[in-house]
């Protein structure tokens, strides 16, 4: 009863708040609600405790319960978020309808259902990127359309090469048809390019640059971290599900950690060249994307606990660093159409979380990501130092990137004008206009971001019982050992 | 022996591919539709367990039918209502004045570019080389029961995948996304039905029906929005702008 609580709740909620949108506050409070009720209900299933329903089996393991509490979570920022940050009308009930669909994924074992879900999810997050706010009086953008279509198209052909793979993985067999090629290898690459079309893996990244540039920030944080996520957690459960594809195609891992390497260097390199905030946001999460599915690609204990552990860390630092977005680029009462570089002046707070985001994903202790770097980096070295000093490369890299940004944007001398001009001859001072008073950053949002840098710290100084959790679920993976 | 089913799907599948007009694509779609669920029918991959107008069918097969004319309708439906426009009410001057001159636009872009025979080109080619790769593919790399089968789920993805590379406008990417999602459709049916292979399942197949008709929803909510919005739905003008 409780599984099927946790899947259907959000989505009647999601229809309830639809039919109520236009009542803002109204819905938001609703969906809060929904979201703490999901929270409980998840804390109550029972772990590992399989439960079959219409044929299907639905079971809960330990890692996919962090990963769902951290969910759930992340829709409750994005919820208090919308309360000041601009989204679209309909973005509390599509936020309600992922979370459903992202707690249904990791409630299943079912390759070909898990398929058809994230796909569903893909079509449903496009709806969420050509939003527009309630009553607005603007078209939607043309650029907003052309990144829908291109995620929808991307998301589509990846659960079309999914499916295909686990089809052929029905059929199977290991070790048959000697003196043939294994099939393993091409059932191998199938999933490879599906996943980083949904991970975002240069170069299967460009929906995803598109979508930083185009969407809402909201929207955006909610796409890159939930979906991108749960999509690396079936990807472990296929692994897990089918180890033999890992062991029958040994030489495709070096192929796989080759192309994490050059994800991670590339969005590094590319951040370089970048002086705008989403671009360089994009690609900052790009090479953290990397340098993820590097640690999963090293197929060892210690560069999977760096992956997941990532994982977790890039799902915290990309909702402080889209909130902090948000912030920035509100109004400020200043001359629009004027490229700031006082940003952490004018909004100190949103200014301190974008930063504090970047650096969290570069992995600088001690904030959270440099756990999840160290062990990624102790994975490469295992490997070699040709493995190790091109992630490092990469991560010097993409922490120059975030400095150019933060020198260009950010960092610079406060351009809020100066001392009034003495009053000319005749003036009075009723005459002159009000001195322009900036308003500061609206309080819930700050606080969320307060909060979510704090989260960032505070997982940094004391990892040991998320790697305690993180430790236990990889000790459970039998396809590691067998490896 | 001439299999006309599968004749059907081959030919409405490079009927899509080639042309344009939608009224000739959205056809096709349907008649895709309809040659697959026969197909399906004739092949048996499920035992029949209806009995409609005399001839004995599986549940499956209806509902892949009905799941493909609602397909069809979808996109019909979008698409006969194009002219319509909606929301305009609380659009400012500004947008008023820039839809204006999105319809001027893509009136100067209609009159500008008559029927050229050289647009075909590409898709026929195309179609020629996808041909030659799943009347190949079935040999080299069999995966289904019978070689019928895979040059029809084969020849259905090269397709879909050509017809979304060589697309024009943003209707023809939702068919060559439909014609993927039918080819991976009939995969399922026909692999995970053979004895070696795990069974068919409800959820699965329920889900595939449903992922169709969201996919067509979503083309044609992306293609209403498209088209409110540039009076065109050529791909040139949205990435041209």
């Amino acid at each position: 009863m409780t599984y099927l609580l946790l899947i259907f709740f959000p989505m009647t909620m999601a229809a309830s708040t639809f039919v109520l949108r236009r009542q803002t506050e109204l819905v938001i409070f609703a969906a809060l609600g929904t979201v703490l009720a999901q929270l409980l209900i998840a804390t109550q299933i029972p772990v590992d405790d399989p439960t079959r329903f219409l044929g299907i089996t639905l079971t809960l393991s330990p890692l996919n319960r962090v990963f769902m509490l951290l969910f759930l979570t992340i829709g409750g920022f994005a919820m208090i978020g919308a309360w000041h940050l601009p989204h679209g009308e309909n973005f509390i009930p599509i936020a309600l309808l992922i979370l459903s669909q992202v707690c249904t994924v990791l409630l299943l074992q079912d390759p070909f259902i898990t398929t058809l879900l994230l796909a569903a999810t893909g079509l449903t997050a496009v709806l969420a990127i050509v939003d527009l706010p309630a009553g607005a009086s603007n078209l939607v953008g043309t650029q907003a359309i052309a990144a829908a279509l291109k995620y929808l198209v991307l998301m589509s052909v990846a659960a079309v090469l999914m499916y295909i793979a686990f089809v052929l993985t029905d059929i199977y067999r290991p070790g048959e048809l000697p003196g043939r090629i294994s099939p393993a290898r091409f059932i191998l690459a199938l999933l490879v390019v599906g996943f980083a079309l949904r991970l975002a893996l240069i170069p299967f990244h460009t929906w995803l640059t598109d979508l930083v540039d185009r969407a809402e920030p909201l929207v955006a944080a909610l796409i890159i971290t939930l979906l991108n996520t749960t999509s690396l957690l079936v990807l472990i459960l296929v692994f897990q599900s089918y180890p033999n594809l890992l062991l029958e195609s040994e030489g495709a891992h070096g192929v796989m950690r080759l192309g994490a390497i050059v994800s991670a260097l590339a969005g590094g390199l590319l951040a370089v060249g970048q002086a705008a905030l989403r671009r360089t946001l994009a690609y900052l999460i790009l090479y953290d994307c990397g340098m993820v599915f590097y640690g999963l690609a090293s197929v060892s204990s210690i560069g999977l606990a760096g992956a997941i552990f990532g994982a977790l860390n890039q799902t915290l630092a990309v909702t402080l660093l889209f909130v902090s977005l948000g912030l920035l680029e509100r109004p400020d009462g200043r001359a629009p159409g004027v490229i700031r570089r006082d940003l952490l002046r004018r909004w100190p707070v949103a200014g301190a979380g974008f930063l504090v985001g970047g650096l969290v994903l570069i992995g600088l202790p001690p904030l959270n990501g440099a756990i999840s770097q160290i062990l990624i980096y102790q994975a490469a070295a295992q490997r070699g130092w040709d493995e190790l000093l091109p992630l490092v490369l990469a991560t010097l890299l993409a922490g120059v990137g975030l400095a150019r940004v933060a020198a260009e944007r950010l960092l610079g001398p406060s351009e809020v004008e100066g001392e009034a001009e003495p009053p000319l001859l005749g003036e009075i001072d009723l005459d002159r206009p009000a001195p322009r008073r900036l308003a500061p950053e609206p309080r819930s949002t700050a606080a969320l971001t307060l909060v979510l840098l704090v989260l960032c710290l505070g997982i940094g100084l004391y990892p040991q019982a998320l790697l305690a959790t993180i430790d236990e679920a990889i000790r459970g993976l039998s396809f590691l050992r067998a490896l | 022996m001439i299999n006309w089913f599968l004749l059907g799907i081959g030919a409405t599948a490079a009927v899509i591919l080639l042309f344009r007009d939608w009224r000739l694509t959205f056809s096709a779609l349907l008649l895709n539709n309809i040659s697959l669920a026969l197909f399906l029918a004739q092949q048996r991959f499920v035992a029949p367990d209806l009995r409609l107008l005399g001839l004995e069918v599986s549940t499956l097969v209806v509902v892949k039918l009905i799941c493909g004319i609602a397909v069809t309708l979808i996109l019909t439906i979008t698409a006969l209502t194009f002219s319509r426009e909606y929301g305009l009410e609380n659009l400012d001057e500004f947008g008023l004045a820039e839809l204006r001159r999105a319809a001027r636009a893509a009136q100067r872009q209609r009159a500008s570019t008559p029927f050229q025979l050289s647009d075909y080109v590409v898709p026929f080619w195309s179609g020629v080389l996808a041909l030659l790769a799943s009347l190949a593919l079935p040999r080299i790399y069999p995966i289904a029961p019978s070689e019928g089968i895979d040059f029809a789920w084969y020849w259905l993805t090269l397709t879909g995948l050509l017809t979304i590379a060589t697309a024009s406008d943003l209707l023809k990417i939702g068919l060559g996304l439909l014609l993927c999602a039918s080819a991976i459709d009939l995969l399922y049916t026909a692999v995970v039905s053979t004895p070696e292979a795990s069974g068919l399942n409800v959820a699965p197949l329920t889900l595939l029906s449903a992922f169709n008709i969201l996919l067509a929803l979503a083309i044609a909510y992306l293609s209403g929005l498209l088209y409110g919005r540039l009076k065109t739905l050529e791909l040139s003008a949205l990435y041209g702008r």
